[in-house]
């Protein structure tokens, strides 16, 4: 009975109850007043022990030594019974002249005595069950508060723990992202790298194959040098010594020579300047030694960026070039650059032959705006609101990686700008860079 | 058990009829208040009711006296069969001795028995009884009507779990006294074992059921 479930009361309906609970001496008194006025000189109502529990008048005690009292007195006796037990007695006693009057008087008590023992008994059960009732529900109210609390709090952990764990998850998101875009600019390095090498290895070829032509001329010169200063030597340049001279510098075909290592050294010395110019391109592009904030000029990076992507243009492609004079902007130059070389090399990519690509730039209220119209096939409109997700492409797996304009949308929006795209189907489509001068002014002094 | 007072070598008894609303738990009452021989027995108080509904509960009190002197007053409770009253169920089942559910054998009551069921389940748990060793009788009530469970279907049902089942038709008289006089044996049986009624008292199985359950000589009129 100790289980920790159950709730025990102070009532148990059922318990028994004893005719002093249930009998209320206000129910009796005028009762038994009036009898003892009808001419009885006792009556009471005694408990199942026989104690006088209410009465009315004195009760003719016996005298000294003897069982009965006066002889002329009669007691009436009579039990109460109540759930199937004696539950007390009602006694009148009166003179014996009286008899039937007392009989009438202790039937009358013991009726009216039933009568209220039993309303009373409903009245208390009702009572005390109500009372029960009302005390265990309300304990299963203070249960359920209790448990509410409980609950509300495992909640309230809960969703402090949660806030914490989506702050979490939201730096992993953000670190992995960090890391993607790092690994974006890698790639583009990386696709860089493969074009510019080609782009080297062409001048590099024929600047070796010239160095090579350049030092058989140089041997056969050498040898005619040496023959000419032997000449010399001896003092005297006889008929039989010129005629030797100019058998030597026929057979040298020194006049062919001549003339052909002005081309090759030129040739050679425009093909270094080309790798030179590539290389400092590359430098300027990936801005290796800038990377902290400086002012640049828009239509120069631009051109950088171009020019790394040299190898990337088809050669019938036409690129239109409506350049206006633009204020210095300050921001870290290769993230620019990146935006640049990922949109440009998007729309080299839009078509097989015969691109146009117009690159427009101004300068109007505060604000530098850059456009790339390309004549490509256009961005179908059901994608166009995902252009500039993370992962998202319309290349084969494994060709794009899905972050080119997501990067291009991360590095223009941390200077305070916007990146639009506008797309005719079957015409081709037009990426808008707008990029804020007064937000980005503020910005001057940060690094 | 209400109480059981060594000094006053006293025992009170409760029984209590339980069952969904309207299935004739207060009829049983009623119909083993007119069957029974009025010596020994109180008389049925039926305790605020709403529309004929119990609101609190009926109780029918019997009293005897075991041969050896104990005084063993058993009372027998119905519980309001009402989805609402589950408190006054709950209190009315504290301390019972043994329970009686009284199922309504109608087609159509077949859940709310179900539901009954359950609840005089988990009460019994809430109030620290357990189903498994409490006595407990079935009675499906309303025999007289039609469209109802079939027999059959009763007894392949519960006889399996080795509960008793009688089928009865309380407004009729049939199988109350039966139902009344199995629980009252079970009951016997089981406060037999911890208080030794027998041993100890010379109260057997059989004058205790007898004692309670002595017809009356009054030929009960039948109540519409």
């Amino acid at each position: 009975m100790s289980d920790k479930n159950t709730i025990h009361y102070d009532h148990i309906i059922g318990a028994d109850k004893d005719l002093k609970e249930i009998l209320k001496g206000a129910d009796l008194t005028s009762l038994l007043q009036s009898s003892g006025r009808s001419g009885v000189s006792y009556c009471a109502v005694e408990d199942a022990a026989g104690e006088v529990l209410y009465r009315y008048g004195t009760f003719p005690l016996p005298a000294e030594g003897e069982e009965q009292g006066p002889d002329n007195y009669i007691c009436l006796k009579k039990p109460i019974y109540f759930e199937g037990e004696i539950f007390g007695y009602v006694v009148v006693s009166g003179n014996i002249q009286n008899r039937n009057l007392i009989e009438i008087i202790t039937g009358l008590i013991h009726e009216s005595t039933n009568t209220i023992i039993k309303s009373s008994y409903r009245a208390l059960l009702a009572t005390e069950t109500h009372k029960t009732v009302v005390h265990q529900s309300y304990e299963a109210l203070l249960e359920t508060n209790r448990k509410l609390t409980l609950s509300e709090s495992r909640y309230r952990n809960l969703a402090d723990s949660l806030e914490q764990q989506v702050r979490q998850r939201t730096e992993e998101l953000k670190h992995a992202h960090a890391k993607l875009l790092h690994q974006e600019k890698i790639a583009s390095v990386g696709q860089l790298a493969a074009g510019i090498a080609h782009e080297i290895n062409n001048p590099l070829g024929f600047i070796l194959s010239n160095m090579n032509t350049l030092k058989q001329y140089v041997a056969k010169m050498s040898e005619l040098l040496i023959f000419y200063r032997a000449a010399l030597a001896r003092n005297m340049i006889n008929p039989g010594d010129m005629n030797t001279a100019e058998q030597q510098w026929k057979k040298y075909k020194l006049d062919i020579i001549l003339s052909d290592i002005d081309t090759l050294m030129m040739e050679s010395i425009s093909g270094a300047e080309r790798v030179k110019k590539i290389v400092s391109d590359l430098k300027g592009f990936s801005h290796i030694d800038e990377t902290h904030k400086v002012d640049i000029d828009i239509n120069k990076e631009i051109e950088r960026t171009l020019n790394v992507l040299i190898h990337e243009i088809l050669p019938d492609t036409e690129i239109i070039k409506d350049y206006s004079p633009l204020p210095p902007f300050t921001c870290n130059p290769a993230d620019i650059c990146q935006s640049f070389f990922n949109i440009i090399l998007n729309a080299f990519q839009t078509r097989e032959q015969g691109l146009k690509l117009v690159i427009a730039t101004e300068h109007a209220d505060g604000y530098i705006r850059i456009r790339f119209t390309d004549n490509g096939p256009g961005i179908p409109e059901e994608i166009r609101n995902r252009l500039f997700e993370p992962f998202f492409t319309t290349k084969e797996v494994g060709k794009g990686t899905g972050m080119g304009l997501n990067v291009a949308y991360e590095i223009v929006t941390s200077y305070g700008g916007a990146i639009e795209v506008g797309s005719v189907s079957g015409e081709g489509s037009t990426f808008s860079i707008t990029l804020p001068l007064s937000d980005n002014a503020s910005q001057r002094g940060h690094v | 058990m209400i109480e059981y007072d060594e000094l006053e070598n006293r025992m009170i008894l409760k029984l209590v009829y339980y069952g969904p609303a309207l299935s004739g738990k207060t009829t049983n009452l009623l119909r083993l208040h007119d069957l029974l021989e009025k010596q020994g027995r109180g008389d049925l108080t039926v305790l605020d009711t709403k529309d004929d509904r119990t609101i609190f509960f009926d109780l029918l009190p019997f009293f005897l006296v075991a041969p050896g002197g104990l005084k063993i007053k058993l009372k027998v409770f119905t519980v309001p069969g009402q989805v609402k009253h589950d408190a006054t169920r709950k209190a009315v089942l504290q301390r019972a001795d043994g329970v009686a559910f009284i199922a309504d054998s109608q087609l159509s009551e077949t859940a709310n028995n179900f539901e009954s069921f359950k609840n005089l389940e988990e009460n019994l748990q809430f109030v620290g009884l357990d189903i498994d060793k409490i006595p407990l009788v079935i009675q499906f009530n309303k025999r007289d009507l039609g469209n109802i469970v079939s027999e059959h279907d009763v007894r392949s049902t519960w006889e399996p779990t080795g509960i008793p089942v009688f089928l009865s038709s309380a407004l009729e008289g049939s199988g109350v006294v039966e139902t009344f006089t199995s629980l009252a044996g079970h009951t016997y049986d089981h406060i037999d074992k911890k208080y030794f009624l027998k041993e100890t008292h010379g109260l057997d199985r059989n004058t205790f059921i007898q004692q309670l359950t002595r017809k009356s000589h009054v030929i009960p009129a039948i109540k519409p």
